[in-house]
């Protein structure tokens, strides 16, 4: 123990990091009425750290050539010992973080955190988001089976709506006229170095907005639901005689982890084809189209809004609305009150976009 | 029991779930990094004989690594695996002089594999080999 403590001291004299554990662990206070819904942050962090990793892990045996692609996503799975699981895990992960995600937009809206002075981690967040999609859009195209080569199709043809530029920038997507060999380099690329960079660098700008306009404190169980930030300068929100993130919340993060992790290993061990479909494990075939393709179930809801307007473009431009609106929404929303329950317009509208959503999706599965 | 001491033994549940996950994890991880066995990468290695000319040598990929068959002046062949006992550069057979060369650091060997000259500690390992209607079979 007295070696222990010297090397404790060796560094303390040098890095000061009692202060540092003081400052942003034991004496890092949170609300008292603080609930579960604030660790889905921590589960999203762990979420893209598994994705990182077994990322990482895939490229070791993955060929990002066209010929040879499906190939080696077939060995991983079948030859490499506990490739499979390393591949179930990094396929149910985006699948799984894309969920989380809305979770955690979902308790946000309804929590009123969104509210001034915190548009920016809003703002990051919901750029974090699109991004996030765009990482799951990339990375499915990379199999190279017949499901990722035609959902990448039917996706990268909706951009050839665009008046103008959308013919271009459907080329400029997919690398060619059509998704081929071209486009996966750029979706590899995309997929394993420029995305992964942004999002990286936008979780550090997320957290750090967290950390210097202080954690909101949820709208329930206080008798004052108004929101007090006046706007004439800058304030951390303090929380005095709150909770301490160290130990008490860390242990809240870790057992949703925990619960998190439960349901992704019972997916990957029990439901491991919950997102594979058949065509999955057919190499791409640019000559035979199979039936009833269909996007990821994330982009479902999207697929259906495109089907149901008379042409592509109004269908796009519906979605571009309602994504401005969701991303500029705390610029728009600009009412003090927080508790969702004296908001009946903002509820009507949470509730009524989750039911559309929700119906749009199912729509689009059973269509 | 005072809220501290469920909360010291929560902690202890969830750090003790987090290790033994993670203890979990290190088994599939080092199976997939490790290197394939002899057994996966393949045993023997079979080529025909006429693929080995005269006085040369074809060199093969051999259970991971790489060995040769020379057919010297005297038309005996001889396999040995290619790694240099030196640095493991890949020796080149001499035709001219019928002796392996190291291209690395000069090392050489004699067609029976011997160290002739330069760093070499050990001759080359000599590799079984069989020749039936003629099909050479390695390993």
């Amino acid at each position: 123990m007295m070696i222990m403590k010297r090397i404790s001291e060796w560094f303390e004299v040098r890095l000061g990091y009692k202060e540092l554990a003081e400052k942003h662990l034991t004496g890092y206070l949170l609300p008292r009425n603080i609930n579960a819904w604030y660790s889905l942050g921590s589960v999203l962090l762990v979420i893209f750290g598994i994705q990182v990793l077994t990322g990482i892990l895939l490229l070791i045996y993955y060929v990002p050539d066209a010929d040879k692609a499906f190939r080696s996503v077939t060995a991983i799975m079948n030859d490499v010992p506990y490739g499979w699981l390393i591949r179930m895990c990094h396929a149910v992960g985006s699948n799984m973080m894309v969920a989380v995600l809305l979770l955690h937009m979902l308790s946000t809206l309804f929590m009123g955190s969104y509210k001034s002075p915190r548009e920016l981690n809003w703002l990051t967040g919901f750029i974090l988001f699109n991004l996030v999609l765009g990482i799951s859009l990339s990375g499915y195209l990379l199999p190279w089976s017949q499901l990722s080569f035609w959902a990448t199709t039917v996706a990268t043809n909706s951009a050839g709506a665009i008046p103008i530029i959308g013919d271009y920038l459907m080329q400029f997507l997919r690398g060619g006229k059509l998704v081929g060999p071209p486009t996966l380099g750029r979706f590899f690329a995309a997929h394993v170095a420029l995305l992964p960079l942004a999002i990286a660098g936008l979780i550090g700008a997320h957290l750090f907005l967290l950390e210097r306009i202080g954690v909101s404190a949820p709208p329930f169980g206080l008798k004052e639901t108004k929101n007090s930030w006046q706007g004439d300068q800058f304030r951390h929100e303090d929380h005095p005689g709150g909770i301490p993130f160290f130990p008490d919340y860390l242990l809240q993060d870790a057992t949703s982890i925990m619960i998190y992790l439960a349901v992704f290993f019972s997916v990957v061990f029990f439901s491991p084809n919950i997102f594979f479909p058949v065509t999955a494990f057919m190499p791409a075939d640019p000559f035979r189209t199979p039936a009833h393709i269909k996007p990821e179930w994330y982009f479902l809801a999207n697929y259906q809004t495109l089907k149901i307007f008379p042409s592509e473009l109004l269908g796009l431009m519906v979605q571009g609305a309602v994504m401005t609106f969701l991303a500029l929404l705390p610029f728009i929303d600009r009412g003090k009150e927080r508790h969702p329950l004296k908001r009946p317009i903002f509820l009507a509208c949470f509730v009524g976009g989750i039911i559309i959503y929700l119906g749009m999706t199912i729509w689009g599965h059973y269509s | 029991m005072q809220s501290s001491s469920r909360r010291t033994f929560l902690g202890i549940c969830l750090g003790g779930l987090a290790a033994a996950g993670a203890a979990t994890a290190t088994w599939p991880v080092i199976r997939y990094l490790s290197p394939r066995s002899v057994e996966e990468t393949g045993g023997k290695v079979s080529f025909p004989e006429s693929d080995v000319p005269a006085d040369g040598a074809k060199f093969f990929d051999f259970r991971g690594t790489t060995g040769v068959v020379v057919r010297t002046k005297s038309g005996q062949l001889v396999a040995f695996s290619a790694i240099c006992t030196h640095l493991g550069c890949i020796v080149q057979w001499e035709k001219d002089k019928q002796d392996f060369l190291c291209p690395c650091h000069a090392g050489r060997y004699s067609p029976d594999g011997a160290v002739i000259a330069g760093p070499p500690p050990k001759p080359l390992p000599r590799l079984p080999f069989s020749v039936t209607n003629g099909l050479i079979t390695v390993g």
